[in-house]
């Protein structure tokens, strides 16, 4: 058991939400020839996560967990999009192009989607999920989108349990060979599982309008902005005000592409 | 004493065909214990789907003097709560407290009733402090607990339990007995289905017996039934098993949960 509960833990949700969206925000919008705004942006990032009692080690851990998903996705894009080559590489009939513009869109995905992840990551440490759905639905996030977040939340690791009971059971039985006899096991293991998660719907159902459920969702816990509220987020809007008013004066550079510039060196 | 729920000519049967219930009628006065068992398959957790208005079957079923009907339906549930066998479908909120504070809320409760009849619930179960733990985490034991609360922060005057000690270790089914009392001095009517004759024996006033041919076949006070040897052999309550007298290992019929001398 922790002894204290570090600044971003005490934090209302709702703040956090906020204040976390309107960062990702300002720097999914900030073209990515800004590399210096990029490097302020991870300032801030780091500024905040020492506002919690995760460990660098901790958070690194996470972040390398979700980096190899945007890898395989951005690996791709600088030899598929179209422009001028930089470089080329022909074997025998095949050729491959990298262009420029390929380029700057790998690293425009890259270097935002690490920092996304970076303060996804501080997020999802210092907020419980139930805190969060919360947030959202005080946020006034549409009820319906909140309560399948709460039952996925809460079923998920029900049906993960369910699922590796029967690959238990397939496992002790099996010896070896017969592989396409294999995938009819499967096949049978996904029918089940979708049955019981179907009956387990209806028992649920039940259960909740035996209790009075007519459809609409209520809820007790409400949460109260602090001073601390306001705090954090006044730091953290003016940061990204002095961020983004950086960009604005050489508001001219946002409408030189990657390619010019590139070039132009 | 005041007769509470009133069954007559109730009959089930199952989309697919099989037969769910079969004629079945009986009445319970309000603050007995009236306990359910038979062989598994018998059709007792169907009785109660049928009595909460969640399955529909033919028949005449009377609640709190109010007949079962989709008008009436909704005080029928305001006043009487069903706590499900498996409590993976009972709690279906992210927390313990969502769970036990869905029924208050919908009542239609203010903020600080709710908060208020939760944490009796809680504490009536033996659970405080549980409110923000997520139910996927809790043992097994506490989360038959929690199923409770569930239902007992809604304030019912009728209690239908649905295989309450299944799957409990002897320490917590004792703990549950407790519970089970409390609830019964509180005048509160209960129903519970098992097949647990330790269980039956200990809090039942009356005993209702269910046949495999899906209807009670006997009724009546629970020294009368549980001392009925061939009425509970007969519906595979009691059967014939090798079973163990220190070094002596022998076979005839006796009922489990009782220690009986040779």
């Amino acid at each position: 058991m922790k002894l204290t509960n570090s600044l971003l833990e005490i934090l209302d949700p709702r703040t956090k939400i906020i204040s976390f969206l309107a960062i990702m925000l300002c720097m999914i919008l900030t073209p990515i020839t800004r590399m210096r705004d990029f490097g302020l942006y991870f300032l801030l990032i780091l500024a905040i996560g020492f506002f919690s009692n995760i460990t660098p080690r901790q958070i690194l851990k996470k972040v390398c967990i979700l980096i190899p998903f945007v890898l395989f996705i951005a690996m791709f894009v600088p030899f598929v999009k179209e422009g001028n080559v930089c470089w080329s590489l022909e074997i025998s009939h095949w050729k491959l192009d990298i262009t420029y513009e390929g380029v700057w869109t790998f690293l425009n995905i890259i270097v935002k989607s690490t920092l996304s992840i970076f303060l996804l990551v501080i997020a999802t440490s210092t907020t419980t999920f139930p805190d969060f759905l919360k947030g959202l639905d005080m946020l006034r996030v549409p009820r319906l989108l909140v309560m399948l977040m709460s039952f996925m939340y809460r079923y998920i690791f029900v049906l993960i349990d369910e699922a590796r009971r029967l690959m238990r059971a397939r496992s002790l039985r099996y010896f070896g060979s017969r592989y396409k006899e294999q995938f009819r096991a499967m096949g049978y293991m996904i029918g089940v599982l979708f049955i019981r998660t179907f009956e387990r719907a209806e028992r649920i159902y039940s259960a909740m309008i035996i209790r009075g459920f007519s459809g609409e969702i209520l809820s007790v816990k409400r949460f109260r902005f602090s001073s601390m509220d306001i705090l954090f987020m006044v730091g953290i809007i003016v940061s990204l005000v002095c961020i983004v008013s950086g960009l604005v004066n050489k508001i001219e550079h946002m409408r030189v592409s990657g390619a010019h510039l590139w070039q132009g060196l | 004493m005041a007769r509470i729920i009133k069954v007559s000519n109730l009959n089930y049967r199952y989309p697919d065909g099989t037969t769910g219930l079969k004629d079945v009628s009986f009445e319970v006065e309000e603050g007995e214990t009236l306990v359910i068992i038979g062989a598994n398959g018998t059709g007792k957790s169907t009785l109660f789907m049928n009595l909460m208005g969640i399955l529909d079957g033919d028949g005449h079923i009377e609640v709190m003097g109010l007949l079962l009907n989709k008008i009436n339906l909704k005080d029928i549930r305001r006043g009487m709560g069903m706590v499900f066998q498996n409590p993976d479908d009972q709690l279906f909120c992210p927390t313990v407290m969502d769970d036990v504070s869905f029924g208050p809320l919908n009542l239609g409760l203010d903020a600080d009733q709710v908060t208020e009849a939760s944490q009796k619930a809680l504490a009536l179960v033996d659970l405080q402090g549980y409110e923000s733990r997520t139910s996927h985490h809790l043992s097994f034991g506490e989360k038959k607990r929690a199923a409770i609360a569930t239902v007992l922060s809604m304030n019912p005057r009728i209690l239908l339990l649905d295989e309450p000690t299944s799957g409990l270790d002897p320490r917590s089914i004792s703990k549950f007995i407790n519970i089970l009392y409390t609830l019964k001095s509180q005048g509160k009517t209960l129903l519970i289905v098992t097949h647990d004759l330790f269980l039956t024996q200990e809090i039942a006033d009356r005993v209702l017996v269910f046949s495999e041919e899906k209807r009670p076949i006997a009724i009546g006070n629970y020294k009368e039934i549980l001392n009925n040897y061939d009425l509970l052999l007969k519906n595979n309550l009691v059967h014939q098993h090798r079973h163990r007298h220190d070094a002596v290992v022998h076979e005839h019929e006796h009922r489990h949960g009782y220690i009986h001398k040779h």
